[in-house]
């Protein structure tokens, strides 16, 4: 083809092959980007002790003050799971910080995300309120704010302060494992899961210990070592959502020993 | 009563207290809209358990019910049945209407209206709401140059602007072009919407494939009916929309067979999910048929939806007496809305518990508010005094009318480019 015959329409079809191209690229870079988390310097994770919780929701107090959350929008749900061996158990519920998570994925402004810390984040300012990642959680993890959160919250003081802003009418929320105490903590030179204040409100609030947080890539962190040592299991494992948050199932043996002390 | 309001507005038509009616809805859904919008969507019924309700209903139906815009416009100006021009047309500017209702809906929906345009800047490819965002604006922008032609028929605008509305005619040279961008983008969006509920893996009754055939189906279904009943109605309440019945009748017994294969992958989606116990879908089958949403299932949506009226549009009989086929249609068209509202319910009415152990089922319940369907029929009141304006001033219903031969074929030499 020599240049005086490059019609117009040459032209239209060079341009629309090649803008093709670049949107081809672009979509499938940002559907590989969206599909898992990315795996980062540390991978935070959440033992959760059935053995030692007690269903006293302390859990859920602390994190209503720390993350200013409306009485009705709790982040982290306690609930009776049966009964072994004479003993009561409860299952606390954070937000499960999906490796694979459905939220993220159905997003259709990406105001759901990774970071490469693996926590599933949300961009308040982005989202639009569809409430699509609502329908998509397995775990009912995410509340939305059907009116603006104003007035006295019940949980503070006694519960801990406020460290993050309230969220606007409109949109969903969820929890987030306490970013902002994991940064700051970090910034200050402490390990998160081993220094309170670089750690989730909830984990630091449980007065049995029941809960457990810190690096999944550190070998030594007390996470790491427990499900070394524990059986354990993932809340609806058969999704293949990849929850962060573990479980170790209650053990009658444990109980009874604790009862007693 | 009536005729003391008679006798006080004694130049009263139907056309003008018809106008007054729907104008009357327009302003109590206006209302609704802006107590939504300011008192946020906690004065609605919708719950974390069931975010979506019947705004999402009339969403996903006037976009179904507008499927008659680009499969009648594919039929005409791509497979060549250049006879049902005029059907096409009407179904173009029905198409308009669909989604702007659409639109109207979802803006109502969301719980940040003032980013509605966020959808269009951030993207996330992964998500099947991004792409039927993508693909609904850009057939919008499809629709409304279809109209062009169409609205170019305003006498007020053709006797002031002459110049303008012959470019707007002109625009019906590019139909064959605009009706394989409407066919693929519509193809896409119309079956995605029914992948948004499909791909969800946490809602079991949703979680299958065959959500986005459904989809697609039972819009084809709807909308050419829709299309066919809004022309048949229009031609009996005003002389100013004329039809030629025997094309109608022609597309009516169309509809009546597409009603047999979707009959038949309605019932295999059924029947299907009676073979196993799985938590939540079989429970959601139960709410489906012999629960809250049983007389829709039954009753408007297989009964009068689907089996009546496919009989009614077989049967020659029934198919040429115009009433018995303008009451098929209706029944079409009400069968795909209740087919939307029983999906929709039945994923979120059954809430799957994540706790360990054998899974356990709960249910919740919904029943829109007086807000929320203040608004909706404000919306849906949109709609019919857009296509009612249309009839009278735009002649969208008339199948006298015979369209500008479009450009088949490129006759004019390709202009070179220097290089």
């Amino acid at each position: 083809m020599s240049d005086a015959n490059f019609s117009r329409r040459d032209f239209i079809k060079l341009t629309a092959v090649g803008a093709a191209a670049v949107a081809g690229t672009r979509l499938v870079k940002e559907a590989r980007a969206s599909s898992s988390s990315p795996a980062g310097e540390h991978q935070w994770a959440m033992v959760i002790d059935q053995s030692k919780c007690t269903g006293c929701n302390y859990c859920t107090l602390a994190c209503q003050a720390h993350n200013d959350t409306a009485p009705e929008n709790q982040w982290n749900v306690v609930s009776e799971a049966g009964e072994v061996g004479g003993h009561k158990t409860y299952i606390a519920r954070p937000c499960m910080q999906c490796a694979k998570a459905p939220c993220v994925e159905v997003c259709m402004v990406g105001a759901s995300y990774y970071r490469d810390d693996g926590i599933v984040m949300m961009d308040y300012d982005k989202c639009i309120g569809c409430r699509y990642c609502e329908a998509a959680c397995p775990y009912q993890a995410r509340v939305f704010n059907w009116e603006k959160f104003e007035g006295k919250n019940p949980a503070v003081p006694e519960w801990g302060s406020p460290e993050v802003e309230r969220r606007p009418r409109g949109v969903p929320e969820k929890c987030s494992f306490c970013y902002h105490r994991i940064d700051r903590g970090l910034e200050l030179g402490l390990i998160p899961g081993v220094d309170a204040d670089a750690t989730p409100a909830c984990v630091g609030a449980c007065p049995t210990g029941a809960r457990m947080f810190g690096d999944l890539n550190d070998k030594n962190s007390l996470v790491s070592l427990v499900l070394k040592e524990h059986a354990s299991y993932r809340l609806r494992d058969d999704l293949a959502t990849g929850p962060r948050v573990y479980y170790l199932p209650a053990d009658p043996k444990e109980m009874d020993t604790e009862v007693k002390s | 009563m009536i005729a003391k309001l008679r006798a006080k507005f004694p130049t009263t038509t139907p056309w003008i207290t018809w106008l007054g009616a729907l104008g009357l809805l327009l302003a109590i859904g206006l209302t609704c809209g802006i107590l939504i919008f300011w008192r946020g969507l906690a004065i609605t019924n919708l719950t974390d358990l069931v975010p979506w309700g019947l705004w999402i209903t009339i969403d996903l139906s006037s976009i179904a019910l507008s499927a008659g815009a680009f499969s009648l416009c594919a039929a005409v100006y791509l497979a060549g049945l250049k006879r049902y021009e005029p059907v096409a047309r009407t179904a173009t500017f029905i198409g308009l209407i669909g989604y702007s209702m659409a639109m109207l809906s979802l803006m109502l929906d969301i719980g940040r209206p003032d980013r509605f345009w966020h959808a269009l800047v951030y993207w996330n490819t992964h998500s099947l709401l991004w792409e039927v965002t993508m693909c609904v604006c850009l057939y919008l922008i499809v629709l409304v140059l279809e109209a062009m032609p169409i609205l170019a028929k305003l006498e007020w605008l053709r006797k002031r602007f002459p110049k303008i509305t012959a470019k707007m005619e002109h625009v019906h040279h590019y139909a064959p072009y605009l009706a394989i961008a409407g066919l693929c983008l519509s193809m896409l969006h119309q079956s995605s919407l029914g992948a948004v509920y499909g791909v969800l893996k946490a809602r079991p009754f949703w979680y299958k494939p065959e959500m986005a055939a459904l989809f697609m189906f039972s819009a084809l279904v709807g909308g050419i009916s829709l299309t066919i009943f809004a022309s048949m109605l229009s031609a009996r309440l005003t002389p100013k929309a004329r039809v030629n019945d025997t094309l109608l009748e022609r597309v009516a017994h169309f509809v009546g067979w597409m009603l047999v294969p979707y009959l038949y992958f309605r019932a295999w989606d059924w029947l299907a999910m009676t073979y196993t116990y799985q938590p939540g879908r079989s429970e959601g089958l139960d709410v489906m048929t012999k629960g809250p949403l049983s007389f829709n299932f039954w009753i408007v949506e297989i009964l009068f939806g689907a089996i009546v009226p496919m009989i009614l549009l077989l049967k020659q009989g029934t198919r040429q007496n115009r009433f018995w086929r303008m009451a098929a249609l209706a029944m079409v068209v009400g069968g795909v809305i209740a087919y939307r509202w029983d999906i929709n319910l039945g994923g979120f009415l059954v809430v799957v518990s994540y706790l360990p152990g054998e899974a356990t089922v709960a249910y919740t319940s919904y029943f829109p508010s007086l807000v929320e369907i203040g608004a909706g029929l404000g919306v849906i009141a949109f709609g019919l005094m857009a296509f009612s304006l249309g009839v009278r001033y735009l002649k969208v219903v008339d199948h006298r009318y015979v369209a500008q031969e479009h450009e088949t074929v490129k006759s004019e030499a390709p202009e070179t480019v220097l290089a």
